[in-house]
């Protein structure tokens, strides 16, 4: 259920960072930093999503404090500096570096997606048990 | 429940790096073995062709691929290689040695060099084997897993049956069973092993990197079980020389031309529509794999021989195209990431490690190289051309390797870094 809920989200972020790509590689460079801000919101959304509520009930339940879950809060901190370059270099007009550095993180950010949907979520879903469907409700209700 | 898994991040850039340079230096070899002997290469069991088969399928092939594996092995299968510098450093030696003897073996016609790469090349792929197939098993279980897994056994049995092989060759005795073991040997290295371990990565590559609509979760569960059944079938048909073995490459084929068309298709209506040469490599790899399928076809219905070494060229050519893309994405990749994650400020971006210019004329020659190979198997002058084009493809690849390792080890000397917290 997590597996899901969380994998459906992995894909919403994917297809909002394709259209803020396209965008730049329309040269439309005001609404491509729209779109990336939109892309960027909900990627830090869902890293919120499991840093404040996923993760605290994972390593609560199983008493797992540092391992897979800190290795994916230390990937988060990485992809939230090269999303801050991706926003620098739109907003300094620099599409070439906007590319450069998105090929990184497009590259980084499916590689820990990949962690998460083959490995810790489903090891989520098994300490959750009955309760996953409630952990979802909780997340849906988290504010942006 | 949990013990022994860790999501790591990669293992050094050495461990990776070592397996992808030696890659142009065995095309190297092999492109001059075809320069000196055109028509001895497309000669079926000539001591040349079977020298550059194997420089082909485990020098560049396999080499890329177990170099892969170490990259991919933390990020798929959960639990990282243990010992990584280690044994990638003991793998790649005894490849190395393994892969050297066995074309100077069949060159030379030698016993003891037969001996010497049974030794090195069985000692290294069952040490691979032996070191990744247990971490695949007792964690969790997905659909690239599993393809991972049957690509590994089969490689185990591959080398088990090359050793056999090896060993006929060394005392010039062969077995009744020696046809037998000889198409289980290729079927299972080519299918078995690169096939299916290029597929098991297309299931998440394609779908994840490019932003396609995702294969079918029946597809996915199901391809692997359809390829192990068809393999062994086949194998328990030739061994019993039993008639009607082609039913099992029909399936195979089948299965192929399903993945080839679902991939393209997806790959066409993918969502991220920024210029990538990667995509230039998977789109001709696919096309170079149902090339392949149809000249084997070719040769089930005619018997004509041409047929089938210009099926052979092309599987072999659909390999090194997917290869080449993901080389292309991997090691620019690792450079930025390592030199990112060490804190080095002016860590270079992907697109600085290796331009796109360097990566399109690579694409070409690639091209190239394949209309001439295959060509080649009517006019051998052609074939020689290709061993030209081929040389240059593999020393473009040289060059982008050697000048990204540059570029990683001058920002290591020279770059700033953040002072570690």
């Amino acid at each position: 259920m997590i597996l899901e809920f969380m994998r459906d989200d992995h894909r919403a972020c994917d297809h909002l960072y394709t259209e803020a790509e396209a965008a730049v590689l329309a040269k439309d460079l005001e609404k491509a930093a729209s779109l990336f801000q939109d892309f960027a919101e909900a990627t830090l959304h869902h890293f919120d999503m499991e840093e404040k509520e996923l993760f605290i009930t994972f390593e609560k339940r199983t008493g797992m404090m540092g391992g897979p879950t800190q290795m994916m809060r230390y990937e988060h901190q990485q992809l939230r500096t090269l999303l801050e370059s991706m926003r620098l270099a739109l907003s300094e007009n620099r599409p070439n570096d906007f590319f450069g550095i998105g090929e990184s993180m497009m590259i980084m950010l499916q590689q820990h997606n990949m962690k998460e949907e083959q490995m810790l979520y489903p090891m989520i879903d098994r300490a959750l048990d009955t309760d996953a469907g409630l952990m979802i409700q909780t997340l849906r209700e988290m504010v942006r | 429940m949990y013990s022994g898994l860790s999501l790591d991040q990669a293992p050094p850039i050495s461990v990776v790096t070592r397996f992808f340079l030696t890659v142009p230096i065995f095309g190297l070899a092999l492109c001059g073995l075809i320069l000196v002997n055109p028509q001895a290469v497309l000669t079926p069991n000539h001591p040349f062709s079977l020298a550059v088969i194997h420089l082909f399928m485990l020098g560049v092939i396999t080499m890329s691929m177990i170099g892969a594996l170490f990259q991919m092995q933390s990020v798929l299968g959960g639990r990282p290689i243990p010992s990584a510098q280690g044994n990638a450093f003991l793998i790649h030696l005894f490849l190395l040695i393994g892969i050297a003897s066995l074309s100077s073996a069949f060159i030379l016609n030698s016993p003891p060099l037969f001996i010497v790469a049974s030794l090195f090349l069985g000692a290294g792929i069952l040490h691979s084997a032996n070191l990744i197939l247990p971490l695949l098993f007792g964690g969790g279980i997905h659909d690239t897993l599993r393809g991972m897994r049957l690509a590994l056994i089969s490689l185990f049995i591959t080398a088990v049956l090359g050793i056999i092989m090896a060993s006929e060759y060394a005392n010039a005795s062969f077995s009744g069973f020696h046809e037998a073991i000889r198409t289980s040997h290729y079927s299972l290295g080519l299918v078995g092993w690169i096939g299916t371990l290029i597929i098991a990565v297309a299931f998440q590559v394609i779908e994840m990197f490019y932003v396609t609509v995702a294969y079918s979760a029946w597809c996915k569960r199901n391809a692997f079980r359809i390829i192990a059944a068809a393999l062994l079938l086949k194998i328990i048909w030739l061994f019993g020389a039993l008639p009607l073995a082609w039913m099992f490459d029909l399936v195979i084929a089948a299965l192929l031309i399903g993945f080839a068309t679902t991939t393209a298709n997806r790959l066409n209506m993918r969502k991220r529509r920024v210029s990538d040469v990667s995509i230039w490599f998977w789109f001709f790899g696919i096309g170079l794999l149902v090339v392949s399928i149809l000249f084997y076809g070719v040769f089930e219905v005619s018997g004509y021989p041409p047929a089938l070494s210009a099926s052979l060229i092309a599987f072999a050519l659909f390999a090194l195209s997917v290869i080449l893309g993901m080389i292309g994405k991997i090691v620019p990749f690792l450079v930025w990431f390592h030199l990112n994650s060490a804190g080095y400020m002016d860590a270079p971006i992907m697109s600085n490690i290796i331009p796109q210019t360097r990566a399109k004329y690579l694409f070409a020659l690639t091209v190239l190289t394949a209309f001439l190979a295959l060509e080649g198997v009517i006019l051998p002058d052609a074939f020689a051309l290709a061993a030209i084009t081929g040389g240059g493809m593999f020393a473009l690849l040289l060059f982008n390797l050697m000048n990204a390792l540059r570029l990683y080890r001058h920002t290591l000397t020279h770059g700033k870094r953040f002072e570690q917290m």
